[in-house]
């Protein structure tokens, strides 16, 4: 390439002015370095949240990127604006705040007077309409006017057969208003093929068809960076237009790295407070005497936080914390935080670092120029107190929260191409579903085959390769789960801000990796449900058996806990309820805590994906000696008997084994959580592999060493969070352990969370010994409460009863209720909540049976009939027909998903035995073929597990675990997928003491359900697919 | 179910949009053709359910009885691929409630509905379904069950609802079926008190009836599309014309005019006695005021124009042109039958020859490259030297159709003063050559 010949590219449309550019804009940045440009411009349509990516891009590559944005205004042209320094760039952001926040989401609201207060500093390009007329010249003056030497007027050739006409009369019309020409290109792809796909966007944005698009389509494919030879050649008549692009560009001097971000403080001296908090909670946390070990760390640990001037940063999250506390809301640091002494002293985490080691480096390293990320967990129903405390203590000009670009999945991308391309929604709906709706993956033309379509018809192919290169698009902005920004400027002085889609929410318009890219620093104020279970859990045990406890002073390493969770007997327990993860336990048996970290890590993705877990579970279980590839790597993986389970020791992996800097190993696990950067992945693949074969590894571990990267791309659990989340392993299953009802308690009344429905939550109480007592309107209030050692159900449990009528029937009982009548008098309830509570067997206490009570209560509130009224004195007696067992049973499931009485199985219990049908328990020790049946607990279908089905069934004497291969499931899908009751005949299969049924032939038993009750059962399993 | 669910268990299931109002449509077509039992025969108005009622008393004999009845009717809607359900009963309630079918004979014996719906499920009463499911949560499952429960008490719970379904049902309450009237017929007949022959007093016998049609037409808002014209014959025997109108149309001028030319096909060998003119089709045409105004004037004479070229040369061969949204010259023309309304679009802006060729023809073109327009160039073995163009606008081709090169149109002026409109075909230095053409012509 010769010298730079001098043009810039000042008006380019990337993706992120969404549905409108087909580029990435560091494709732009790329082709524009490639072509020799002197400088490119990002300029999308209000917007700026496109420009941090290329600036990642245009640093790396040399480019000099000029910040901009396009202007597009309610009342006027549409302006390009470019700031020419930091002031400037401020004025920018707010004025885009300013257009947002008056917005609804996603739109910008600006008028030509707004731009104008905040156009100093700014150089603005003005975009000539269609036909411009004079009332575009009058604006043009008025710009002129106002920012006399910045405003220009932009010239483009795009080949529509006039330009030369059009170019001299905008050149007349430049010397008439004083805003000289500027040679532009309108760029909205890098490379001419884009224009196809600028095309499938455009009709997905006006949602129509490309046949019916017509002329909102461009014509040609002359929307492209073309290099500055050709743009001199077009612009012949006018060099010195073209010659002004390189000259705006020049007087446009701002970067984003002159953006200056602090941390807000509210002390002259953050470090000394620092300090302070840390070794007055040092103090508190170790009445006895810090440990030598810990006050090494902290030691260590402030002096990196000093240097690295992180001080308030930790305060902040502190003062977070500290505000939650006050509220009685509990909260855990999770991620990488829970490796530093520091947050464990401030209350932020709670690992205890005197029985786990750190690795504070992890966290933040001198070597490594990159903020600390904080995460913090918070009960999930009182998350939003927090963020509202975070808007109110900051100020909305000084705190938002990250956005999260949505991108094309493979699912979302081959909806709207099929749209475009006229596929019928039958079609279209078919493709979908061949895809997983989160795979990035490109459709597979096999399971298009097997949808019944063929791969091969060209529509079908064009929509696929299409949807293929759609996918990983932006799409929209959405908020981020819970990332805050907090600045001490202004932060709309760095970026602007819009409405989210929740009321009181607002939102900046980067996402964490633009944050990250700048340098700003982000608290990421997460929910768990967990939370919200403990913290009623610690309520309730200091109501009824006067314990203090907190996250942190529960009883440590407790063999009777690790006995449980070695049993698998985790229902309720904190991650380590799942299905898999109750097959892992018996074999992993764990006996301390670190044993539940590699617990929690290990039935991941990335483990699964990278096939460590069964190598791992060989050494653990002594059948395998540990060994290691080298001498170098025993060090990464001593931990964990030589098998990378953790995030950090991939990474590790490929630093050591592979030769890789840190900055390329963290640049690998990134191109791995990203999607599409196939070329890339595909490129960090060879040099791994290449990498560590030469290092004498063998292809096969270095290959799953590779597939375990990828898998933790997107669901790595480092050993810190897994660390952070093992400690609530550990709390819920004490608490589960030694106080099975205050663990229900708590578990019910946090529903909706976690495996397991209420009806398994009862029944493992009730086998832990505990009495369980009926929801009732005379002793029930709306959670479920403790009477004695009996757990009450709550009115919460009852189908239809929402919870202010709930409320109001605990609030107003007195001394009871005598009669469904006084009960109606006092709460005054509407008929919907009488009719629940009446069909939920709640008025037991008066004496009425389930019928009567609804017989009772319909006539409270049904509307008088005139010549009826005043009879309700004289209404005869009604004898309504008594309920069967079974109807009793049928009934308590309909209202509140569970029955106290019998299980409905033990019901047909003769008949299935009858049938050769074994109860669940008769699993423990049968062998060979076996039948079982039960209500359809879960239907799983993992995306990891290629097709394989889980089935849970329940019985009255306990669950069997079904596994359904793809061959079965396929013949017997009608049954499996709709049944409410299901037989299922197969063969025993365990592992340890894990027994699974391979299933063989599957029956439908849910009409022989039907006959107990003489009606419908309705009960919904849970399904994953 | 969600379709997703459905999909889940049948993943070949065929989807289709649910449309009540189609399914009302068809319903109420079913109880137009019902009408060959019985004038009584009405679509059942209940949300819940598609049902067609037929009140067949003293009509059942006509088809051998009741069940014959039924099996004469069930089987014509198996021809026309319905399924359907039938039941005769004293009340149309018992009859919907049997309808479901089950053992025993479709029609119940004379006041037998008592016996038969008590064991029949609540739903069978055409009561909600949220008051079944709460009958059902009293024990109340089986219609037999309301016998015995107090009729003062169901009302204070239920309200009328319940009890008068029942009531419905078992014959203490009379339910009507309303029938649904026919459509109005457009149509007029005259008898002639001698035949007439004359083809004078043919066309005056025409003018005639034509108006008095009109008149009924106009009452009722329509114009005709189509009309028909038939004489009956001294002979008994009869001879028909039929027009058809681009658009609605009802002035007896316009149509006699249109007639006119076919009216001596009418042949009325030995008189003809009498004659009918029928509407065969008919559209809405609401009343419009005559004779204000030359704009009314000019559309009427337009539309003359039109019927009576269509009605000579066939209505398929007239056409009129339309832009249409496309930017490839081909393409961005459509052509509309004559009454079609023009659509809401204007003509492109970019400048387009008047006559564009249907099929560009090859010129032989010498251009600079790479994209400058031509300086001379051959067309039907002559040669025009250009002396002023335009610059190149650039057309590519609507990629998801095929794939061609890129079009490089010009506009350009030779030096007698013609104005073309050529194109190069792809691009200098690519292969296959540049190709050039000619497109169109201005005036």
């Amino acid at each position: 390439m010769t010298a730079p010949l001098p043009y810039a590219e000042l008006q380019v449309t990337s993706n992120y002015s969404f549905l409108r550019g087909a580029s990435d804009p560091r494709d732009m940045v790329v082709a524009a370095k490639a072509l020799g440009l002197a400088a490119l411009a990002i300029t999308d349509r209000n917007t700026l949240s496109g420009v941090v990516r290329a600036h990642g891009a245009a640093r790396q590559l040399g480019l000099r990127l000029v910040v901009g944005a396009r202007l597009d205004l309610t009342d006027g042209a549409s302006l390009l604006c470019y700031p020419t320094d930091v002031a400037a760039y401020s004025r920018l952001t707010r004025l885009l705040t300013l257009g947002k926040r008056r917005a609804p989401k996603g739109e910008c609201h600006l008028a030509r007077a707004d731009v104008a207060a905040h156009a100093e500093g700014q150089i603005l390009i003005a975009l000539p309409p269609e036909t411009p007329d004079a009332d575009f010249a009058a604006q043009l003056r008025e710009w002129a006017a106002l920012c006399p030497r910045r405003v220009f007027l932009a010239a483009h050739w795009l080949f529509r057969g006039d330009e030369r006409r059009r170019l001299a009369m905008l050149a007349d019309l430049a010397r008439d208003t004083g805003a000289p020409l500027v040679v532009t290109n309108d760029v909205h792809y890098h490379i001419p093929e884009r224009r196809i796909l600028q095309d499938v966007v455009t009709c997905i944005r006006e949602g129509c068809t490309l046949a019916e698009a017509g002329w909102r389509l461009a014509a040609n494919a002359e929307r492209h960076l073309k290099p500055a030879e050709e743009m001199a050649r077009l612009f012949r008549d006018h060099p010195d237009a073209v010659a002004r692009s390189v000259e705006i560009a020049r007087r446009c001097r701002f970067s984003l790295d002159e953006l200056r971000y602090d941390y807000p403080t509210e002390d002259a001296d953050p470090q000394t407070r620092l300090e302070r908090l840390t070794w007055e909670g040092a103090a508190r946390r170790y009445p006895a005497g810090v440990p030598d070990k810990v006050r090494d760390a902290l030691v260590e640990e402030l002096a990196l936080i000093a240097r690295k001037n992180y001080a308030p940063y930790f305060l902040t999250v502190h003062d977070i914390v500290r505000f939650a506390d006050s509220r009685g809301i509990l909260s855990q640091g999770r991620g990488s935080a829970a490796n530093s002494a520091v947050c464990f002293c401030l209350y932020i985490t709670h690992v205890d670092p005197d029985k786990f080691q750190l690795l504070f480096a992890r966290f933040i390293s001198d070597a490594r120029d990159e903020p600390p990320d904080i995460d913090v967990d918070f009960e999930h129903e009182r998350r939003e107190e927090v963020i509202q405390y975070i808007y109110d203590h900051y100020g909305r000009d000084h705190a938002g929260l990250a956005a999260t670009v949505i991108h094309y999945r493979a699912r979302s991308a081959i909806r709207d191409v099929g749209k475009v391309l006229g596929l019928s929604e039958d079609t279209v709906a078919a493709l979908a579903r061949t895809t997983w709706g989160w795979s990035s993956d490109p459709i597979n033309p096999d399971h298009v085959r097997q949808a019944g379509l063929c791969p091969d018809d060209p529509t079908l192919a064009l929509a696929m390769s299409l949807a293929g290169e759609l996918t990983g698009f932006p799409r929209h902005l959405s908020q981020h789960v819970g990332g805050f920004v907090i600045s001490r400027g202004r932060l709309d002085d760095l970026v602007s801000i819009e409405n989210a889609a929740m009321t009181g929410r607002t939102v900046i318009e980067w996402d964490k990796d633009d944050i990250e890219e700048l340098g700003m620093m982000k608290v990421d104020v997460l929910a768990l449900g967990m939370l919200s279970c403990l913290r009623r859990a610690f309520t309730l045990l200091r109501q009824h058996h006067g314990l203090d406890l907190t996250l942190a002073t529960v009883p440590p390493e407790d063999p009777a806990v690790y006995a449980m969770i070695a049993r698998a007997d985790t229902i309720g327990v904190f991650q380590v309820e799942s299905r898999a993860q109750m097959t892992m336990l018996p074999r992993l048996r764990p006996e301390e805590f670190y044993d539940l970290v590699i617990e929690v890590a290990i039935v991941r993705p990335g483990p699964i994906q990278g096939d460590m877990v069964h190598p791992y579970l060989r050494r653990r279980e002594g059948k395998e000696k540990p060994s290691y590839p080298s001498e170098d790597l025993k060090g990464v993986l001593e931990r964990t008997l030589g098998v990378p389970l953790f995030q950090e020791q991939a990474m590790q992996v490929a630093i050591v084994g592979a030769g890789f800097t840190p900055a390329e190993a963290d640049e690998l696990r990134r191109s791995m959580a990203s999607f599409r950067n196939s070329g890339k992945v595909a490129m960090f693949r060879d040099k791994l592999i290449s990498g560590m074969l030469a290092n004498n590894h063998t292809r096969d571990f270095a290959e799953r060493v590779f597939r375990q990267i990828e898998g933790f791309g997107e669901y790595g659990f480092p050993e810190s969070h897994a660390a952070a989340f093992a400690n609530l392993v550990y709390v819920s299953a004490w608490i589960k352990c030694h106080y099975p009802a205050v663990f229900a308690c708590a578990l019910l009344n946090s529903q909706p969370m976690g495996f397991y429905a209420p009806a398994q939550i009862v029944r493992d109480a009730q086998e832990h010994g505990v009495a369980i007592l009926p929801a009732d309107v005379n002793a029930s209030a709306w959670d479920c409460t403790l009477e004695g050692p009996a757990l009450r159900l709550g009115l919460r449990q009852i189908r239809g009863l929402s919870e202010e009528a709930g409320r109001t029937v605990e609030k107003r009982r007195g001394d009871g209720y005598c009669s469904p009548q006084s009960l109606w008098r006092r709460t005054e309830l509407d008929a919907k909540a009488l009719e629940a509570l009446a069909k939920a067997d709640a008025f037991g206490s008066l004496g009425l049976a389930r019928r009567d009570a609804l017989w009772a209560v319909k006539a409270l509130t049904a509307p008088p009939l005139p010549l009826l009224a005043g009879l309700d004195a004289a209404e005869p007696a009604v004898t309504l027909p008594r309920a069967t067992a079974g109807e009793e049973i049928i009934h308590d499931y309909a209202s509140l998903k569970l029955s106290l009485k019998a299980h409905p199985l033990a019901l047909l219990r003769s008949p299935l035995t009858g049938m050769g049908i074994a109860p669940a328990e008769r699993l423990r020790e049968a062998t060979g073929k076996i039948s079982v049946a039960g209500l359809v607990l879960m239907r799983q279908r993992p995306g990891t597990s290629s097709g394989v089905v889980f089935l849970t069934l329940e019985d009255e004497t306990g669950v069997a675990n079904i596994v359904v291969w793809p061959q079965i499931f396929e013949t017997f899908r009608r049954p499996l997928m709709t049944a409410t009751c299901l037989r299922v005949d197969g063969r025993v299969q365990r592992e340890g003491i894990v027994v699974h049924v391979i299933a063989t032939h599957l029956t439908d038993l849910t009409p022989a359900l039907h006959s107990l009750g003489s009606g419908e059962m309705h009960l919904k399993s849970r399904n994953f697919h | 179910m969600s379709v997703a669910d459905a999909l889940a268990v049948r993943p070949g299931l065929a989807l289709a949009a649910d449309d009540e109002a189609a399914d009302r449509a068809l319903l109420d077509r079913l109880a137009d053709w019902c009408s060959r039992y019985t004038p009584w025969a009405a679509a059942d108005p209940w949300p819940h359910g598609f049902g067609l009622w037929l009140d067949v008393s003293g009509c059942a004999h006509l088809f051998g009885g009741e069940e014959a009845l039924l099996r004469h009717l069930g089987g014509r809607l198996r021809r026309g691929g319905l399924s359907a359900r039938a039941a005769v009963a004293d009340t149309p309630g018992a009859a919907w409630a049997w309808a479901p079918g089950g053992s025993g004979s479709p029609c119940l014996p004379p006041r037998g509905q008592r016996d038969a719906l008590a064991p029949l499920p609540m739903a069978a009463l055409r009561l909600e379904p949220a008051t079944v499911a709460t009958l059902h949560g009293l024990g109340l499952r089986c219609v037999g069950d309301l016998y015995g429960v107090p009729r003062a008490g169901l009302a204070a719970r239920f309200g009328r609802g319940v009890a008068q379904r029942l009531d419905q049902a078992l014959g203490h309450e009379t339910e009507p079926i309303s029938p649904r009237r026919p459509p109005p017929d457009h149509g007029v007949h005259a008898a002639f008190a001698e035949p007439i022959a004359r083809p004078e007093d043919i066309a005056e016998a025409v003018r005639r009836l034509l108006e008095r049609l009109s008149g009924q037409l106009e009452a009722d808002g329509l114009g005709l599309r189509r009309l028909e014209v038939t004489a009956f014959r001294v002979d008994a025997t009869w001879r028909a014309i039929a027009i058809g109108t681009s658009r609605p149309v009802r002035a007896p001028a316009h149509l006699l005019r249109l007639l006119a030319e076919d009216l001596p096909a009418l042949d009325p060998g030995f008189g003809i006695e009498a004659m009918r003119l029928a509407a065969l089709e008919v559209a809405p045409l609401p009343p419009e005021q005559t004779g204000l105004g030359a704009g009314t004037a000019r559309s009427d004479d337009f539309a003359r124009l039109l019927d009576s070229l269509g009605n000579r040369l066939g209505f398929d061969r007239i056409m009129r042109l339309a832009p249409q949204q496309s930017h490839v010259p081909e393409r961005a023309v459509v052509p509309l039958p004559p009454a079609a309304p023009m659509p809401a679009l204007a003509w492109p802006q970019r400048r387009r020859p008047v006559r564009l060729f249907s099929r560009p023809e090859p010129v032989e073109a010498m251009a600079p490259v790479p994209d400058s327009p031509p300086v001379m160039f051959r067309w039907r073995n002559r040669t025009h030297r250009v002396v002023r163009a335009d610059a190149a606008e650039r057309i590519a081709d609507e990629w998801w159709r095929r794939t061609a090169p890129e079009r490089d149109y010009y506009v350009v002026e030779d030096d007698s003063g013609r104005r073309f409109w050529l194109f190069r075909e792809g691009l200098y230095g690519a292969d296959p050559p540049p190709r050039w053409y000619l497109h169109g012509v201005f005036p």
